[in-house]
């Protein structure tokens, strides 16, 4: 009768092994961390470009911003020379309204998930965008087309569709627990946790997988393409870090999560910041993450350069 | 060091303990002063008491003078009225009477007397204590006097203390032959009462009369009713005459008491005061203001909600009972973790429940819902603009409303009736959410959201349905203050979720 209480364990074992809360996360970490002032430069994925590029953070090339509903018929002219593209909502979050197109031709548009649009349809998705459909709060939103992520092959059997992306939650500039997100056939070629994406716990010094697991639950394979997991390694890891590291300067928030994706000729790209990133990491690296940002906050020096931060993780004895 | 004395939570604390002291500081005042209760729908009882003095002029000078309650003592008088057509009334408040002076008259005289007092059992039975007056022993000649000792003596075998085993005596039937013996032919209710009292002074024990009335329901023109007073060495006790019974009973009301008379007229004869009691039933609020009246705090009333016309305090009686609701979203969403479409959305949804009935109105909404969600699929072929497509959705939704209203009325179901009752916008925000979410995320996730909302609809519900939660909240409404600071208290929460002590158990120590 009381079986179910199994899957419940008690808060003092969840605080022996330094797991961090939401309520905790929010209120000791977020509240103090983060300025709200600060939101809109991550929320805001045009902003957030143009930073990053200031930063000397690789980012997709911008294609073209649409901002207002008249503007939308001149998305032909805009587009005019990029054989393939992507069209996302500024002020979108977990992948919502992402369209990625792949090849077009007249008046067919076709989509990585295999659909073919047509203008229309491709109009509607762009006026959908700017009327807050997917945005926050369904606030009125810009759409931005940017240049495709050419993926890079290393990860082609880990993931089913999608992106494969690498989240590095980084704090006080320091990366603190990086994962990596692999899209399923359940997750609808998303990279969402919760939607059933497999998350892989990656070693913050080596990129190399700690262990995997797919809605809460340790798996050692990839559930469609049967890829073994423990074999995953992040290549260019010292970049991956220092874009994480580099964020932190660049956006001034004490707290964040960096999504990263690899790209075959360009290396590590930022895809967007997250100025409150979720707590799945910790299943997905099995460990706590208020461990982690006490030992930073106690240990590590201050007033390093992005650079001597990585360095100084890479070199850390843990 | 003092950034530690003031943390956030501290001071937070610290409000919420003095909110929570004025709560109930405010829940004293009220019911103390205002009769307020915890229990909804209490009505006090108000009894209205007609004294009607009655004497022969004897053609001189008239002056009446009656011991009435004092308000400052065991119940609360709301209203006193005189009729007494030629004669100049003064009270006189030291002692505790009213007087009645005229020229004299020639007619048979009757004067009333008008008391409205509610029913204060709380206060009941707080006596002040006066001076003892000396033991007057009675005179008696020889046989008196024997037949006295040999009431005396059988008197020892009943219970209790002297003025019981005295009142028991004369009280048991038949009487005994002595006590027969000892009491006039044709004794009344007073007369036997002094003959105990004289007794009593045998025993040395001071005794008196008290007079008053004995509240009962329609009772009419009845001569005042007695009780015996009998002092114990340190405080005056009362008996009831008849049984024996200490205390003061709960609806008896002291006119008089101690040596004055409960009458004096200069200028009658045959004066006699009888009284009559009706009682009727008013609800606490609506006495409320009189009693505050009564107690001289009408202005701070005046100044509270209660004091406002009855249409006003309805509404605000849904007010007061949203802090609860919100504190109720706030724990399940903070400490219990549950995710739900829309923060106070389960809230509104609770408040139609309580107005439709829980599983009429549950059915209601799951059709409204599920027809909603039915039309909004159609609708999302369409590829309508954001503000276009929500505003169908609310179309649909008052459509679905009327015509659920219509089939309830004409097929008597009630789970139709109630559509009515449901916020129209945010049953179609709410639409609207699960359709994306069921585009986006499936349908299980849709659905597990919308359930948890109505988890928490139903748990709102459950605590806001109870009339005495509604109660309690409208008739003490500084709650709401001490609801404030609980629930900003709840902010500085930084423990784990119900919701994550599963959803991180993998990584617990020693698993």
């Amino acid at each position: 009768m009381f079986g179910w209480l199994k899957n419940y364990s008690l808060p003092s074992a969840l605080k022996a092994n330094g797991v961090l809360g939401m309520n905790a996360r929010n209120y000791k970490i977020i509240a103090p961390q983060n300025d709200r002032r600060l939101y809109p430069l991550v929320d805001d994925k045009v902003k957030t470009k143009v930073l990053a590029g200031k930063a000397g953070i690789n980012t997709p090339r911008l294609i073209g911003v649409i901002e207002y509903q008249h503007q939308v018929k001149d998305f032909p002219d805009v587009i005019k020379n990029a054989p393939q593209f992507v069209i996302k909502p500024a002020h979108g979050s977990g992948g919502k309204g992402v369209l990625v197109v792949n090849r077009w031709e007249e008046d067919r548009f076709f989509t990585a998930s295999g659909k073919v649009l047509s203008f229309r349809e491709v109009f509607g998705h762009i006026s959908n965008t700017l009327s807050g459909l997917f945005s926050l709060g369904g606030q009125y939103d810009v759409a931005l087309i940017e240049e495709t992520v050419n993926f890079s092959d290393l990860f082609k059997n880990f993931s089913y569709q999608g992106v494969p992306d690498v989240r590095i939650i980084v704090y006080k500039g320091y990366p603190a627990m990086a994962m990596m997100r692999l899209a399923t056939a359940e997750s609808g070629g998303r990279a969402n946790l919760h939607q059933g994406a497999v998350g892989v716990g990656l070693d913050i010094r080596s990129g190399k997988t700690l262990r995997a697991v797919m809605h809460n639950r340790p798996v050692s394979v990839h559930p469609d393409t049967g890829a073994d997991l423990s074999k995953l390694v992040v290549p260019f890891w010292r970049e991956h870090l220092l874009i994480g590291a580099k964020a932190y300067e660049m956006t001034g928030l004490g707290y964040l999560g960096a999504d990263i994706v690899l790209d075959r000729d360009r290396g590590p790209m930022m895809l967007e910041l997250n100025a409150r990133p979720g707590l799945a990491i910790q299943i997905a690296n099995g460990s706590g993450l208020a461990t982690v940002v006490k030992k930073i906050e106690k240990t590590y020096p201050v007033g390093l350069t992005p650079e001597e931060r990585v360095g100084y993780i890479l070199n850390a004895v843990s | 060091m003092i950034k530690k004395l003031f943390t956030v939570r501290k001071v937070l604390t610290l409000l919420l303990l003095l909110s929570a002291a004025f709560a109930g500081y405010g829940a004293y005042y009220k019911i103390t002063y205002w009769g307020f209760d915890f229990r909804p729908n209490r009505t006090a009882k108000v009894w209205n008491i007609d004294a009607r003095v009655s004497f022969v002029p004897t053609g001189e000078p008239v002056k009446v003078s009656l011991a009435v309650p004092s308000a400052k003592r065991n119940f609360r008088i709301l209203n006193e009225d005189v009729r007494a057509q030629g004669y100049e009334v003064r009270r006189d408040v030291r002692n505790g009477r009213i007087e009645f002076t005229s020229g004299p008259q020639e007619k048979e005289q009757n004067i009333y007397y008008r008391l409205t007092v509610y029913d204060n059992e709380e206060k009941r039975g707080k006596l002040t204590d006066e001076k003892i007056p000396p033991l007057e022993k009675p005179v008696y000649d020889e046989r008196q006097k024997q037949t006295a000792e040999e009431i005396l003596a059988e008197a020892e075998n009943f219970e209790g203390i002297w003025p019981q085993k005295i009142i028991g005596i004369f009280n048991k039937e038949p009487l005994s032959p002595a006590v027969n013996a000892f009491l006039p032919v044709k004794v009344n209710q007073k007369q036997r009462a002094e003959k105990m009292i004289e007794l009593l002074a045998l025993k040395s024990i001071p005794a008196r009369l008290v007079h008053g009335v004995r509240l009962e329901e329609g009772k009419q023109a009845a001569e005042a009713d007695l009780m015996l007073e009998a002092y114990d060495g340190r405080k005056w006790r009362l008996f009831d005459i008849n049984t024996g019974k200490p205390g003061l009973p709960e609806n008896f009301i002291i006119f008089q008491r101690g040596s004055a008379s409960l009458l004096d007229v200069a200028g009658g004869r045959e004066s006699k005061v009888r009284f009559s009691a009706l009682r009727s039933v008013v609800s606490s609020f609506k006495l409320a203001g009189h009693r505050a009246q009564a107690e001289g705090y009408r202005r701070v009333f005046d100044y509270s909600i209660y004091g406002l016309p009855l249409l006003e305090q309805n509404a605000l009686k849904w007010l007061t009972v949203f802090p609860l609701g919100i504190l109720i979203v706030v724990l399940m969403r903070n400490v219990v973790g549950i995710k739900t479409m829309g923060t106070f959305t389960p809230m509104l949804i609770a408040m139609s429940l309580v107005k439709t009935g829980f599983w009429a109105g549950l059915a209601g909404f799951s059709v409204i819902i599920a027809v909603g969600l039915l039309l909004r699929a159609l609708l999302s072929h369409l590829n309508l603009l954001l503000v276009p497509r929500i505003s169908s959705v609310v179309i649909f939704v008052i459509l679905i409303i009327q015509i659920l209203t219509v089939a309830g009325y004409r097929t008597g179901w009630e789970f139709a009736s109630s559509a009515v009752f449901f916020p129209i916008i945010i049953t179609a925000w709410i639409i609207e959410r699960a359709s994306i979410t069921w585009e986006e995320d499936g349908a299980s996730n849709a659905l597990s959201e919308i359930f948890y909302s109505m988890v928490t609809a139903a748990v709102t519900y459950l605590v806001i349905s109870s009339e005495y939660i509604r109660h309690i909240t409208f008739a003490f409404n500084e709650i709401n203050l001490v609801i404030l600071f609980a629930v900003m208290l709840l902010g500085t929460y930084t423990g784990y979720r119900l919701t994550e002590l599963k959803r991180f158990s993998s990584l617990a120590k020693g698993r």
